[in-house]
């Protein structure tokens, strides 16, 4: 059985309808990556998905109707990772991952706080507020403070945006690791090669309510994207022999000039 | 400095914070000592009340102002500079020009008063925690333009009173100091046992939905509380500003933000700070008194200023 499935979803936000008839499912020990231009509602998606916005159509969590399971029961299913919290009440880095492991959330206590933080390179961070951190700690915080839960179920909003190349890849292998050991993880990208690298499923929003859903084979291939974004792109040959997806940089020095 | 020891060292201040709210007055009295039957009445008949009823308003305030902080997600927020205590003094000072000599009528006036002022901020909530506050300083301009109105309109003998009340009055609390202590700990009993929501809502309203808080059931709990509570001591005591944002934030600093800590230290905070501030009111010009509302705004302006620049 699927961790969580859609038929015939559809989501708006105020009079404008972000997507609509999305069908996918997410499997255990899957990745399945939502790629798509600024503004035609991942976000909006992965917040209708995690009960927190309204939905027509019908989603399925383990079987069940979202709408029958109670705020803190879906908590117990899911964790989700958005913006960053706000800086304002002055939380320390432990005070903040504290609050992912409510007991009911997590089990494994303070051993498991500290491998999640050993993972994510904020070993150091715990006693610092999280005000004086840089954008990419606070990101990798509330990476840790998803390792944290214990849930089948993770809906990740651009993990890798505010991180350094280094992390971005400690952070993809982390995915693959926790997807290998069951959980189905639900992740919107904006770098095509990172889709390309952990995805095994691809949902592609392309605006004014048009989705597909589908594998990494037949929708993470050149003609396919450049129509999602609109821009051209170069297949290349990567050091490790793998084809290489770029952007084609045109209009570049020489015509300006 | 450890925890125990921040405790400790708490619980010694508010020790002497009380022996010096009893010894400080008019006269010197030592509390474990008094000289006469006299001294020994102007103690326990005078000063003790009035400490019991400082120390509940300050900590229902402090309380309040947490709640409302956390309720609007701005550090900044309080019931005086949300206009909540402006709206409450209009309601107080209408009731004693529609019915004259009812100390009664007053408090009921500024019970009703403090609900309208919340109901009326409250209903800019969707503008955003930033511009809600904005509001409440607007609405703020508003309470006092029309109690500088209805002041204009008050007869002369009723005016000392109302001026009073206002700035904050102590001596003539219409509930009882017990019933005050009563709400006091109804109202910590109630914010402990929301103590982790309200962790969980430092995180902003989308973290905490996700960590399985129903933000909206939350709202409407804590805006009954924090409602509830700034009117009962805006009723007990008139305005007094400034309590509700000096303390939460000293506590932080001092405890953290965790609020099974935040909230029992701002209830005590708030209580020892009023009860220093009613001790100062009551003596710096005896046999006269400052109102206590005047202390408080005097600390609580700079301190308020200071957390504004800081966030700048």
């Amino acid at each position: 059985m699927s961790l969580l499935s859609a038929h015939r979803l559809e989501v708006k936000r105020g009079e404008n309808t972000l997507l609509s008839g999305l069908d996918f499912s997410l499997q255990p020990g899957r990745i399945l990556v939502v790629l798509g231009p600024n503004g035609v509602g991942k976000s909006s998606l992965l917040l209708a998905l995690a009960g927190m916005l309204p939905v027509e159509g019908e989603v399925l969590l383990s079987g069940k109707a979202l709408e029958q399971y109670s705020r803190s029961d879906l908590a117990r299913e899911i964790a989700w990772q958005g913006s960053l919290p706000p800086t304002e009440f002055g939380l320390s880095v432990d005070q903040r991952l504290n609050l992912a492991m409510d007991s009911s959330l997590v089990a494994g206590g303070e051993d498991k706080l500290r491998r999640c933080c050993k993972s994510l390179d904020i070993a150091s961070l715990r006693t610092r507020m999280l005000g004086e951190l840089s954008t990419g700690e606070r990101q990798r915080v509330e990476l840790a403070a998803v390792m944290l839960r214990d849930v089948p179920i993770w809906l990740l909003d651009e993990p890798t945006a505010h991180l350094d190349l280094r992390h971005q890849v400690a952070w993809l292998a982390i995915m693959r690791s926790q997807a290998d050991a069951g959980r189905g993880i639900l992740v919107v990208l904006h770098d095509v090669q990172q889709a390309f690298s952990v995805a095994d499923d691809v949902v592609l929003m392309h605006g004014g309510g048009r989705v597909s859903f589908g594998s990494k084979e037949d929708l993470l291939v050149p003609e396919v994207l450049e129509d999602l974004y609109g821009t051209r792109l170069l297949q290349m040959q990567g050091g490790d022999g793998q084809g290489v997806l770029v952007p084609a940089y045109e209009g570049g020095g020489d015509e300006a000039a | 400095m450890p925890e125990s020891r921040k405790w400790l060292l708490a619980a010694g201040l508010v020790a002497l914070a009380i022996w010096l709210s009893l010894a400080i007055g008019g006269q010197w009295i030592n509390p474990f000592a008094p000289a006469s039957e006299l001294d020994e009445r102007i103690l326990w008949e005078l000063r003790w009340p009035r400490l019991v009823i400082a120390f509940a308003v300050g900590g229902m305030l402090a309380l309040a102002g947490a709640w409302f902080q956390v309720l609007l997600g701005n550090a900044l927020a309080e019931p005086y500079v949300l206009g909540v205590a402006g709206s409450a003094a209009v309601g107080a000072v209408s009731s004693l020009m529609l019915f004259p000599g009812s100390g009664l009528g007053m408090s009921a006036g500024a019970f009703i008063g403090a609900w309208i002022g919340i109901a009326a901020v409250l209903s800019f909530s969707y503008l955003g925690p930033a511009r809600l506050l904005l509001a409440g300083i607007v609405l703020a301009a508003f309470w006092g333009a029309l109690l500088a109105l209805l002041l204009a309109l008050l007869p002369e003998h009723r005016l000392g009173l109302a001026l009073s009340w206002m700035m904050g009055d102590l001596s003539t609390s219409p509930i009882h100091e017990g019933g005050l202590l009563f709400v006091w700990i109804a109202a910590l009993a109630c914010g402990l046992a929301l103590s982790r929501s309200l962790d969980a809502m430092l995180l902003g309203e989308m973290h905490a939905t996700a960590l399985g808080v129903d933000v909206r059931r939350l709202r409407i709990r804590l805006l009954f509380l924090a409602s509830a509570v700034t009117a009962v001591a805006v009723t007990a005591a008139g305005t007094i500003g400034f309590v509700g944002l000096i303390v939460p934030h000293l506590m932080r600093l001092l405890f953290g933000s965790l609020h099974r800590v935040v909230l029992p230290a701002s209830a005590i905070g708030g209580g020892v700070l009023l009860m220093l501030a009613d001790t100062g009111a009551r003596s710096m010009i005896s046999p006269a008194e400052l109102p206590v509302g005047v202390i408080t705004a005097l600390i609580g302006v700079p301190v308020f200023l200071w957390l504004l620049l800081r966030r700048a």
